[in-house]
């Protein structure tokens, strides 16, 4: 009997599945399904803290344009600019030919990124605002970029640092604490922003914590009448932290009778990036140290 | 007349074809005939048809509608002061679009805002400035300057409380930004029809500028040509103003340029406001986005910082 229509039947079956499986598929933070036929070569982030996702979903070498202020890891900085993420060179984006655009659902401009869709462009739109979301989204990248193996293993790291750090201080006191994002004009975070969840996992209570507003601008009475017992603020490399000194003056207030106004690394704290595991066990050391006093 | 007239449009012509080749990738002359005829490659096409052109275009008819708008406040106003915001439209056009970004709408809602914020100025000063009897243009533009400082505080209240990550979106239209303009047929077939309507009356414009008793004593109907001029003003200003932002300098220099140089016929300043106007605002758009590329600044600056010296320079020369 005759079995090659068989055969050929069975190699053609068998083949389809991996001609499905060339095509990458994920789901962006608009929750549309973004498929690449394959995975993607020429990446473009508009967006340091998309920069630094792409480089820890092991993707770092397909990134080819970056905006400004991409400068994590130190390889970011050799990449072309194309302008900041309120304001995308289109040009030089084109010219530089991308298969995929990573874009900051709140942080570009509304009418670049339908542009963007009208030219035809791929964009994949991310937010990330838990720690689960971090994670997930480092794994839907490496999906889209090939990497699987490095992303999925840099997600599960990021997982395992933070459910530890989560155990070590489930049983602390938890200690007032106000975050200090800017000091002119006076604004802070609320429970719901990155920053307000490393605070909860470190047993830190944002005095805050509950405002409407994801950052909200306040009054230094209102700090005052919240009286946190530990002030915490964000340090840039090459500026002098003078940033707290203007509590100094209110004697009263716990934070400031006890000492407790401390500086932490203002970027990893302040990016949706893995580099919130190091941002968290600096704010931990720092309300330890303010438990103490 | 027609030799002033042409060589602007030699100008302008050559001002789009610039602004065409410059920019982040520079586009030789000879890839730009290639893709004109149909040819060159696939980023020289998109780069030209889909960024650059409607961009250029865009740019040119907003300056032409300001050029043309403030020269004829100018005119209604009888004040060399006058530009297109001095009646608060471009206030009440800030505040319709901020509107909408601060409730999140699209950027068709927020055009649409705009021109409708616009146009509720525009009737609010000329309701206000109406009073018992006749509006004078001192009363006019008294209220149009009170109207507008309200919408100022409307703006200011507005960034005051909008959420710090829509700011910079905000920032950039209250700058003006030829890059928001998605489509530049409206303000093009604006500009175009508005030549056509207003060449007619420049004649009576001319007698206008010199009084109103004295043009009535010469035959012209005031009124109805004073409501006519401030109607087309407004609509080109709210054109303007809807297609890009307020984009200050314009309107108040460009008038005032062609006047050292050509005199004071409205015949001929009007049409060549457009030129001159479309053709400042292609220049600086072209500055705006190549000088420290690619950062991209806000056009307003540039064309201040272009008009300020060659006006200076005019002035100087007119001596």
């Amino acid at each position: 009997m005759n079995y090659w229509p068989v055969k050929a039947l069975l190699c053609a079956l068998l083949t389809l599945p991996a001609m499905a499986w060339a095509e990458v598929c994920a789901e962006d933070r608009r929750g549309v399904q973004v498929c690449l036929p394959e995975p993607a070569k020429r990446i473009a982030t508009l967006s340091p803290g998309a920069t630094e996702l792409m480089f820890a979903a092991g993707a770092g070498e397909k990134v080819v344009a970056v905006v400004n202020h991409s400068d994590y890891p130190p390889a970011a900085q050799k990449i072309p600019l194309v302008g900041n993420h309120t304001r995308i060179d289109l040009e030089a984006l084109l010219a530089l030919e991308p298969d995929l655009v990573i874009t900051w659902v709140t942080g570009n401009p509304p009418a670049q990124m339908e542009m963007l869709q009208e030219l035809g462009l791929t964009t994949f739109a991310i937010e990330p605002r838990t720690f689960e979301q971090v994670s997930g989204v480092i794994e839907r990248l490496s999906v889209l970029a090939g990497t699987e193996k490095e992303g999925y293993a840099e997600a599960q790291r990021f997982r395992a640092g933070i459910a530890a750090i989560a155990e070590k201080y489930r049983n602390v006191e938890p200690i007032p604490v106000f975050y200090q994002v800017w000091e002119t004009p006076l604004m802070t975070i609320s429970d719901d922003h990155l920053i307000g969840k490393v605070l909860q996992l470190c047993g830190g209570l944002n005095v805050f914590g509950d405002m409407p507003r994801l950052v909200p601008r306040i009054s230094a009475e209102v700090v005052l009448a919240a009286d946190p017992h530990v002030i915490l603020t964000g340090s840039v490399e090459g500026t002098s932290d003078d940033e707290l000194d203007h509590w100094k003056s209110y004697s009263g207030m716990t934070a400031v009778a006890r000492g407790n106004l401390f500086f932490i690394p203002a970027s990893p704290i302040s990016r949706p990036t893995p580099r919130l595991l190091e941002a968290s066990e600096a704010v931990c050391q720092k309300l330890d140290i303010a438990r103490e006093n | 007349m027609i030799r002033s007239l042409s060589v602007l449009c030699v100008v302008a012509l050559l001002a789009v074809l610039l602004a065409l080749a410059l920019g982040s990738v520079t586009v030789s002359p000879i890839d730009l005939i290639a893709v004109i005829q149909g040819e060159g490659n696939a980023l020289h096409r998109t780069l030209l048809w889909e960024l650059r052109l409607p961009r250029t275009l865009a740019a040119f008819a907003t300056g032409g509608l300001l050029a043309v708008a403030g020269a004829l406040m100018q005119v209604l106003l009888r004040n060399p002061l006058a530009d297109p915001y001095v009646l608060g439209l471009s206030g009440g056009a800030a505040v319709g679009a901020l509107l909408a970004m601060l409730t999140g709408m699209g950027t068709l809602l927020i055009s649409g805002s705009a021109f409708a914020g616009a146009m509720l100025a525009t009737v609010l000063v000329f309701g206000l400035a109406h009073g018992t009897g006749s509006w004078t243009p001192s009363r006019l533009l008294l209220t149009g300057v009170v109207v507008a400082a309200g919408w100022g505080a409307v703006i200011t209240l507005m960034l005051a409380i909008t959420p710090s990550y829509k700011l910079p979106g905000m920032l950039y239209w209250l700058m003006g930004d030829v890059s928001y303009a998605r489509t530049p047929w409206p303000p093009l077939i604006v500009l175009a029809l508005s030549i056509v309507l207003v060449l007619p009356l420049a004649r009576n414009l001319n007698v206008l500028a010199r009084g109103p008793m004295q043009a009535a004593a010469l035959g012209v109907s005031v009124r109805p040509l004073e409501w006519t001029i401030y109607i087309l003003a407004s609509l080109l200003t709210a054109t303007a103003v809807t297609t890009a932002g307020s984009i200050g300098f314009v309107g108040l220099i460009v008038p005032h340029m062609l006047r050292l140089v050509l005199g004071n016929d409205q015949r001929i300043i009007l049409p060549a406001c457009a030129l001159a106007g479309g053709t400042l605002l292609v220049l600086a758009d072209t500055l705006a986005r190549t000088v420290i590329a690619p950062e991209q600044l806000p056009v307003g600056v540039i064309t201040a910082l272009l008009g300020v010296p060659t006006f200076l320079y005019l002035l100087h020369r007119s001596r």
